[in-house]
């Protein structure tokens, strides 16, 4: 492989990373947090769908991994690949593992939720503050990317 | 990922000296510990054999109970589980040491295996001190101490398990929905199970005095309607 065809496949991983790093994580954190659901089910007695619902919360993860894929989406040149694999593999990562610890609030926040239903609003906070991290990194992936060469 | 189900299935235990009954019954709790495999299944019955206090077999010596706690050490590596077991032990062999003496041995046992860990040394040479000379390492030592000079038994099992306590919430930092949070549930559940007993025993017990005290009454009455 030449350097030129190295450096162009590193621009293909770039362009792909985030949706695929962000569905890996949203599996996992969705996996985490839908098991705590199924815990909790057996525990209550009421109130299974907010469980389920609140499980479901890392999958916006990969949402935003598909936003950025489509943003950097365009032809790879040795010009633009080192861009296109920086901003896309690490945003991946950023969505990956904010996807899992994501999967960890929720299973929490379904835990303490099912013996107090009166703290599921405010249980739902950390989760939503890695989600506003995730925001971060998906807004300057963004704007990043508006500097990248087409 | 299946402790994640196994966790979140389980009930808040709350804090310890207040629950009246476990949250949760033992029946219930061993269905739901079926949904473990057969490794973490033996895991746990190996840590219940060396830290379930009440359930040892009267006939099994303390030599063998301590090469069982050091098979048990060299075979996990897991630094949460192996920090439980040997902090408990630690505590087992000050009891143990505080019973001897409390039971008039003036020194310490020689020529038999009688503790566990890094303090035995320390306790033998220092048998004759109050506290061994362990308040440092172990502060509730002096208290312990202390409630056995006032002969306050049930304020000595008290403490015992307060700092049972405390030291699982230690362990348990930064464990949500894994095998250790599991065992560290467990063993919470066991003492929330044992003071509820205490408290169902004392109650049996007061309620026989009452009974008895009753029945004393009546004997008195129907034998002054015999005179």
């Amino acid at each position: 492989m030449t350097n030129d065809t190295s450096i162009l496949v590193l621009g293909w991983i770039g362009i792909y990373a985030p949706v695929a790093l962000a569905a890996i994580g949203a599996s996992i954190g969705c996996t985490t947090a839908g098991q705590a659901a199924i815990g909790a089910m057996m525990e209550v007695s009421s109130g299974y769908g907010r469980f389920v619902g609140l499980s479901a919360l890392p999958s916006s993860m990969s949402i935003y991994g598909i936003v950025v894929m489509f943003i950097l989406n365009r032809p790879v040149t040795p010009a633009n690949s080192g861009g296109l694999f920086g901003i896309g593999l690490l945003s991946g990562l950023a969505f990956l593992m904010a996807a899992i610890y994501q999967g960890l609030c929720c299973a929490s926040a379904i835990s303490g939720s099912k013996a107090k239903p009166e703290i599921f609003g405010l249980s739902l906070a950390p989760a939503a503050i890695v989600e506003g991290f995730a925001v971060f990194a998906f807004v300057f992936a963004l704007v990043a990317a508006g500097g990248i060469p087409k | 990922m299946k402790y994640v189900v196994l966790m979140a299935s389980l009930p808040p235990l709350g804090s310890l000296l207040e629950a009246a009954t476990p949250p949760i019954s033992r029946l219930k709790l061993e269905s739901r510990l079926g949904l473990l495999e057969a490794t973490d299944l033996h895991t746990l019955e190996q840590i219940a054999n060396l830290i379930a206090w009440p359930s040892q077999p009267l006939e099994r010596t303390d030599a063998a109970f301590i090469v069982e706690a050091h098979r048990f050490l060299a075979a996990n590596r897991n630094p949460t589980l192996r920090s439980l077991v040997t902090q408990r032990l630690d505590m087992r062999t000050i009891v143990a040491a505080f019973r001897r003496r409390r039971r008039g041995e003036a020194q310490p046992p020689t020529g038999e295996v009688w503790g566990f860990g890094e303090w035995v040394g320390l306790i033998e040479r220092n048998w004759s001190a109050p506290t061994f000379k362990l308040e440092v390492i172990f502060p509730w030592v002096r208290q312990a101490h202390d409630l056995l000079e006032e002969d306050d038994l049930i304020g000595f099992e008290k403490l015992q398990f307060s700092v049972v306590w405390a030291m699982l919430n230690r362990l348990g930092a930064g464990h949500a929905f894994d095998f250790e949070a599991l065992i560290i549930y467990l063993a919470r559940w066991s003492l929330v199970s044992r003071w509820s007993c205490y408290k169902g025993e004392t109650a049996v017990v007061r309620f026989r005095e009452l009974v008895d005290a009753g029945l004393a009454n009546h004997r008195e009455l129907f034998s002054g309607v015999a005179q």
